[in-house]
């Protein structure tokens, strides 16, 4: 009798050890609203996959998010999947505690990466691999309140192309209103001078943008530099432009959706709020590429955003739950949806054919001009944008010189030197260690 | 047993200290004689090299030399201000406790939510400040994002913020002064003025020697979340101080070497004050 109940008890134990669920967690820096999607989009996921449970938590920012991460995997505690910014690709890299994804799609037959948009693998490929799995792809467009431009006397449907229409539109709607509504409203952020490099096929950093090796040095004071410093610092000595503090999204965005900015740069990411803030308010707004300036050679636009990392130091069967999640997070399903609910682009091909067979972009166009601009881009290096493990601090470097061009400190070109030269160090202090 | 018992008792606070203040000291310390690699899977000893490179950076100088300004600004107009308004406060005014719970609401709200709030109002488009100030003086200030005004923001919050805090401390020991020391002095004439600074300042200087200390501590350490939300440390680096320059570096740009070092400047300087002031405070401050 007794000997029967161990052998019962051990039954038990194998049939719940083996019938126990994997359970992975998922750490993402999709604040607000988004944090519900995601929840949701990951009980999609463990309906579909019984054997598998995906925790999922809101990590707070793209920084602090990755700051968790450096905690978590020194205190032996780490995620299996994490969403990492654009900018944190290289850190990533050399820390060397990803299993890069691209070693996981060898071994899964299932997996066809060639349904991926190309432009959006190579940004994410670092010395010919791909690291982590893109997710949730943006870059920088222009907004304009197509209500102020026609009541100013601009064409609503020409929105400016150069750095010099820009500028006259600017100046004709700050003119208009005298100075109650200005022409624009920039976002302080280094990332927008990154995309302007970009757009004009101009480098950060040597070593083809950190593509063909580590950059040793940053090399953005150039003449398409100073093009974009100037065309700043004119506008904000005109009194056409308003400034944000540093990275203050929100508050950029405000200025364009309370009207008091007629045009802004941002992230696709925020078109499917402008839409409804549009609406709320009262105006009609219209996105158009980045403008250049006219002589300026063609370039393209660079990929920001986040994508998903599956970090190691797990268990094989851990490892292979993670995988099947991220998988899961980059099908066309949940990149239509994903697209939908915020701008941000689809990263697949067949879902790009779906959204335009089902007519969703001729009722929608907006949603469709970060990815126009991302496919008519030039596939350069400098077009694909830089890789740089110090690319935090360069983004620092970059806006505090802005901010000294902008209080009159420094000229565009002493403010650009001196950007370039922080960075260059930022750059050579992160070398030391590698 | 007598004598070992006193220790056992003590063990559990110490277990704790040691845990999380003395142990976390001591990395620090070790670490910033390191340069890491932001996973910390690569690092190299450095020595001293972490603080000669502060010392030789213009932009923590800057932010050291700003600190100081910024403190001794702060904490003055704070003390001031708030001697000033406790004084005014325990004068039996009709409806005291009013003005009290009024001018104590600020020190219930959290630094972060305080510097949101002051970025609300003194939005350079939108915020309430620079709509009265257009209405009433035809100027708009950009009030976050140009010189100097920057700095007088966070002084404004700053002492917003910690005004209320020492004006409680005050009404407490000014309540307490004897009143046959007031009634004396104004039998043998002394005017509000000589009352005030004469004799009721100098009867509550352990409270103003205690709030001094407090205060810059507050202002050294905390004024993180202010900064951060309010200006984000510029314009062009303008207020960034020794906090916040660490916060960079540590969790934006991931150098944990030259932050702990950092951490350790600002661990050397809270002990100079400390002593220098405990010292001073013990010959000089009046205890009643």
């Amino acid at each position: 009798m007794k000997k029967l109940f161990v052998v019962f008890l051990l039954l038990a134990l194998v049939a719940t050890l083996s019938l126990a669920k994997v359970k992975i967690q998922f750490w993402h820096a999709m604040g607000g609203w988004r944090i519900d999607f995601l929840a949701q989009q990951a009980e999609k996921f463990n309906a579909t996959h019984p054997d598998i449970e995906v925790q999922v938590q809101y990590t707070g920012s793209y920084r602090d998010t990755l700051n968790k991460l450096i905690v978590s995997v020194q205190a032996g505690a780490a995620p299996h999947v994490v969403q990492v910014f654009d900018v944190g690709t290289q850190i990533m890299v050399d820390g060397g505690i990803a299993v890069p994804v691209g070693d996981l799609m060898a071994n899964d037959p299932t997996f066809d990466l060639g349904k991926f948009l190309p432009q959006v693998l190579s940004y994410y490929r670092v010395n010919g691999k791909l690291y982590s799995m893109p997710f949730n792809s943006s870059n920088a467009i222009l907004y304009y309140n197509k209500t102020i431009f026609k009541e100013a006397g601009l064409d609503p449907d020409k929105p400016p192309r150069t750095f010099e229409e820009f500028k006259e539109a600017a100046r004709t709607i700050t003119k208009y209103y005298q100075g109650n509504v200005v022409g624009f409203g920039f976002n302080l952020h280094s990332w927008f001078f990154e995309q302007l490099m970009a757009a004009q096929s101009a480098p950060m950093c040597d070593n083809n943008n950190g593509r063909t090796g580590r950059p040793t040095k940053a090399v953005f004071n150039n003449e398409a530099g100073l093009k974009i410093f100037e065309w700043l610092n004119d506008m904000k000595k005109e009194g056409t432009m308003i400034e944000t503090k540093v990275e203050d999204w929100t508050g950029a965005r405000n200025l364009f959706i309370s009207q008091k900015a007629a045009m802004l740069l941002s992230s696709t990411s925020d078109v499917a709020l402008m839409m409804n803030a549009s609406k709320e308010n009262g105006f009609e707004f219209g996105t158009a590429f980045l403008p250049t300036p006219a002589d300026a050679p063609a370039g393209g636009a660079v990929i920001g955003g986040g994508s998903l990392w599956i970090i190691g130091g797990h268990p094989d069967k851990e490892i292979q739950a993670a995988w099947e999640f991220v998988k899961f997070m980059a099908d066309t399903e949940q990149q239509i949806e994903w697209h939908k609910a915020t701008g941000y682009f689809p990263v697949r091909k067949d879902a790009v054919e779906q959204l335009l067979f089902s007519g969703y972009y001729a009722q929608y166009p907006d949603h469709l001009t970060a990815l126009m601009q991302l496919m008519l881009s030039e596939q350069n290096y400098n077009a694909r944008g830089a890789i740089i493990g110090a690319y935090p601090e360069i983004r620092t470097a970059v806006e505090q010189n802005l901010e000294k061009m902008f209080g009159g400190e420094l000229t565009p070109a002493e403010a650009l030197k001196r950007a370039e030269e922080a960075a260059t160090r930022a750059i050579k202090e992160y070398n030391e260690v590698y | 047993m007598r004598k070992l018992y006193p220790y056992l008792l003590l063990i559990p606070t110490f277990v704790i200290i040691i845990m999380f203040i003395y142990y976390p000291a001591g990395s620090a310390l070790k670490l910033s004689l390191y340069k890491t690699s932001p996973f910390g899977n690569r690092t190299i000893y450095v020595g001293l090299r972490n603080f000669r490179q502060l010392f030789e950076d213009p932009e923590y100088l800057y932010a050291v030399r700003f600190t100081l300004i910024y403190v001794s600004v702060s904490v003055a107009i704070t003390i001031f201000m708030s001697f000033i308004i406790a004084y005014m406060l325990t004068r039996g005014v009709p409806g005291t406790r009013i003005y009290r719970t009024f001018l104590f609401a600020p020190y219930a709200v959290s630094p972060a939510i305080a510097g949101t709030l002051w970025t609300f109002l003194l939005n350079p488009v939108v915020g309430h400040v620079n709509y009265f100030f257009a209405k009433l003086f035809g100027i708009q200030v950009a009030w976050l994002t140009s010189k100097p005004y920057a700095f007088y923001a966070l002084i404004f919050a700053t002492v917003w913020k910690m005004l209320p805090f020492d004006m409680i401390f005050y009404i407490a020991s000014i309540q307490d002064v004897s009143l046959d020391i007031i009634e004396a002095s104004t039998l043998d004439g002394a005017n509000t003025m000589t009352r005030v600074w004469r004799i009721i300042f100098p009867l509550v200087s352990p409270i103003t020697f205690y709030l001094v200390i407090m205060n810059i501590v507050t202002t050294m350490f905390s004024s993180f979340a202010i900064v951060d939300v309010m200006t984000s440390g510029g314009p062009g680096g303008y207020t960034t101080n020794m906090i916040y320059k660490l916060y960079l570096d540590a969790f934006t740009f991931q150098k944990r070497g030259p932050a702990a070092a950092e951490s350790m400047i600002m661990f050397a300087i809270m002990l100079v004050v400390t002593i220098i002031y405990f010292s001073f405070a013990e010959r000089k401050v009046h205890y009643q």
